[in-house]
């Protein structure tokens, strides 16, 4: 059965791409159906260009397939860290944001404290002994940063994260005090040995050379035992 | 069952074909250049720990997508927050362009973050991930011919925007 032009229009603003036979032959059918055609064409060009976006050309996979994979079956589900950053955003009534202006926490307390809140137990959980080395050194970089061996030797798990600043690295350090886990924030400059308490955890703040890093703990693992260690080992890549 | 070796090579090359598009897809559902890398960095990490049940290749970007789609969901359960840094990744403007259709492509780069979820979706699933009315029809869990409506109804947005917002006749006259 043939299409009349609205007809023809509709399915073009629906699929403008759609090359079936029974578009192909409407499109045939005279010179308004061909306008249209062109028209929707041009439109779907300049869409496309506009949806246009550059995407990171980094791996997305850094640290992944150290994690053994599971058999079949369902990933458990855990709340994610930014669900919880855009709830706290709705409590402190933060609405109406402008076409630029960032979403995440505002200053380095509550940062940490939902950023931790988010994620930190689970990156615990997915921590193990003898992580490659490689994709810590990977990560490192491509944050422009080398990680010395004394502590790179005790990570046990590596991801890239948003930090206030873009991106930096959350990574769980196995100590004598039990797991533990350190953010390196490139962007990000903080008053040196500042600590800072949330819940029952505590994030004791490094500056570094170039951004910080905080050290987060329970309250009863004295994090700023490995200061000097995170200090040493975090540099900028020569 | 697969050797580790075979695992991840099989996996790398789904990560390699899809990561870009993943992630442009991240980019206008959520926004923020610095979430969406993490949003695509847990699909692969969600999609790495199940990869035994995907059985076949032809169905690896229907299901990253929904593994994106309920990361995504669980992120903002409660609210969406608005558009923020998308203007920072998206392509720079083509100096060769005419001002008029420069302007026309930030006009239609507002109005795709400003359409409502319901007609954003089907969009970008069409234009960024390149589903047929049929698969978004499956991913969306709603009928094709309700996709169909929704896709026309979201060009008719952003046409009508543009006619709102472009006062010259250039511009105006494309449409």
């Amino acid at each position: 059965m043939s299409m009349n032009v609205s007809e023809f229009k509709r399915l073009l603003g629906a699929d403008p791409l759609n090359r079936d036979p029974g578009t192909l032959h409407a499109r045939d059918s005279g010179p308004e159906f061909e306008r249209a055609a062109v028209e929707a064409e041009n439109f779907e060009r300049r869409l496309r260009s506009a949806l246009a976006v550059n995407a990171p050309v980094d791996s997305f996979l850094e640290g992944i397939l150290d994690i053994p994979g599971s058999a079949t079956g369902h990933v458990a589900a855990r709340p994610r860290w930014f669900a919880i950053a855009a709830s706290v955003l709705i409590m402190l009534g933060i609405a109406g944001l402008s076409w630029r202006q960032a979403q995440l926490p505002k200053t380095i307390e509550k940062y940490l404290a939902v950023h931790y809140r988010f994620d930190g137990q689970d990156l615990i959980d997915r921590a193990q002994p003898g992580f490659d080395a490689k994709t810590i050194s990977r990560i490192m970089a491509g944050l422009e940063m080398t990680i010395g061996v004394q502590l790179s030797n005790h990570v046990q798990f590596i991801k890239f994260c948003p930090t206030l600043d873009g991106r930096g690295a959350h990574m769980v350090v196995q100590t004598d005090q039990g797991l533990i886990t350190v953010i390196y924030m490139p962007g990000t400059t903080v008053k040196d040995r500042r600590v800072i308490e949330f819940g029952n955890m505590q994030a004791y703040l490094v500056a570094l050379e170039v951004g910080s890093a905080a050290i987060i703990g329970r309250q009863d693992q004295a994090v700023s035992a490995i200061d000097e260690l995170v200090r040493n080992s975090i540099n900028r890549s020569t | 069952m697969n050797t580790d070796t075979e695992r991840k090579i099989r996996f790398e090359k789904l990560a390699g074909r899809y990561s870009t598009d993943l992630y442009r897809y991240a980019m206008w559902i959520c926004g923020n250049d610095a979430l969406s890398k993490d949003l695509v960095q847990e699909t692969f990490l969600r999609a790495w720990r199940a990869l035994d049940s995907l059985k076949s290749e032809g169905a690896a970007k229907s299901w990253l997508i929904t593994i994106l789609r309920r990361e995504y969901a669980r992120t903002f359960e409660r609210k969406v927050p608005k558009f923020t840094d998308i203007e920072t990744v998206t392509v720079p403007e083509d100096e060769e362009l005419e001002p008029d259709a420069r302007l026309e492509r930030k006009l239609l780069r507002k109005g795709i973050a400003e359409l409502p979820k319901k007609y954003r979706e089907p969009l970008l699933l069409q234009v960024v991930m390149g589903h047929s009315c049929a698969e978004i029809a499956q991913q969306l869990g709603i009928s094709k011919s309700a996709v169909m409506t929704q896709l026309f109804r979201a060009r008719e947005l952003l046409k009508s925007k543009l006619r709102k917002n472009v006062v010259t006749g250039n511009v105006h006259e494309r449409f």
